[in-house]
């Protein structure tokens, strides 16, 4: 059934990205350290999926500093909760009949 | 954790396993954000409880330490519970904010202990500290979470104990309602009202 296969945000679907999106759906900002060792993820794939994320415009970045040592803090864009939720309605309904 | 090609057509494992994945991180990031309103609420209730046994009920002595010590008892229930759940909060914010308002309550209950064991506890500057305690700890909470709200709750104990500097002794205890009524009552409920917001997760909308 390949024709169905676009009614999944690619971006989304991604194993990582979806983990940190969902991560990040539930709080008002993570910093990347956190993200690193919720996901268990390397900080060179951490970096390139939340670049990813932040091309597609579904996550913010802000860098700032916490004292002297720099922070890098995400938070998820008004977008970024769009397309998780058309991802959701998506896997439900392909789960629901097509599958 | 490696990412997952999206060429193939989805099988219907790893569509169920995506939402397995999501709703594991969505727990996560849960736990980051345990809910604190209620806290909030139950210790303006608590102080509401306390004042109205010492003026209404029997053995008024020992009204504000039972209520004090139901308080700290229903706050180590939550706690354990949350542990035993695995939900605590490690964050260090958190962390921070926990040992704020820990610290804040052991100096109170010592602070109060002192002042009722050398009778100055009628002192109205005495009452008046406890206002700014209170005012303090909700101000370093508002600083290290860059809250404007609680920074308005902390106003409100700082001007409540101003107020009491500057008002009648028979004011006093009116200053203390209406500054538990802003402080802790209204603040707690509107932080219940922000965690629950937060906390409608999109799985749940969509299930």
């Amino acid at each position: 059934m390949p024709e169905l296969l676009p009614e999944l945000d690619p971006v989304v679907h991604g194993k990582l990205r979806l983990a940190l999106l969902s991560l990040l759906v539930g709080v008002e900002e993570a910093d990347f350290t956190w993200l690193r060792d919720k996901t268990g993820s390397t900080d060179g794939n951490l970096g390139a999926q939340m670049l990813k994320l932040e091309e597609a415009g579904y996550v913010a970045m802000q860098k700032r500093f916490a004292g002297r040592k720099p922070q890098t803090l995400y938070r998820m864009t008004p977008t970024g909760r769009k397309a998780l939720a058309n991802y959701v309605t998506s896997l439900k309904r392909l789960l629901n009949g097509a599958l | 954790m490696t990412d997952f090609e999206t060429t193939n057509p989805p099988r219907r494992d790893d569509l169920v396993q995506r939402i397995e994945l999501m709703e594991a991180m969505i727990a996560e990031g849960r736990r980051a954000t345990t809910r604190f309103g209620w806290i909030f609420v139950m210790w303006g209730l608590l102080y509401y409880a306390a004042i109205a046994w010492e003026v209404y009920l029997p053995a008024p002595a020992f009204a504000w330490p039972a209520c004090m010590v139901l308080g700290f008892v229903i706050i180590r229930a939550w706690r354990w519970r949350l542990k035993r759940s695995g939900a605590g909060d490690e964050g260090i914010r958190s962390r921070s904010i926990s040992a704020v308002w820990g610290a804040m309550g052991c100096a109170i209950f010592l602070y109060i202990g002192a002042a009722a064991f050398s009778h100055h506890i009628m002192n109205p500057a005495v009452n008046a500290a406890v206002l700014f305690f209170l005012g303090l700890a909700h101000a370093i909470s508002a600083l290290i979470l860059r809250w404007p709200a609680q920074g308005a709750a902390a106003a409100v104990w700082w001007i409540g104990g101003i107020a009491i500097f500057l008002a009648p002794v028979d004011a006093t205890i009116y200053i203390f309602l209406v500054a538990t009524f802003f402080g802790m009552v209204l603040f707690g409920l509107y932080a219940m009202m922000l965690e629950r917001q937060r906390a409608a997760s999109l799985v749940q909308h969509h299930a």
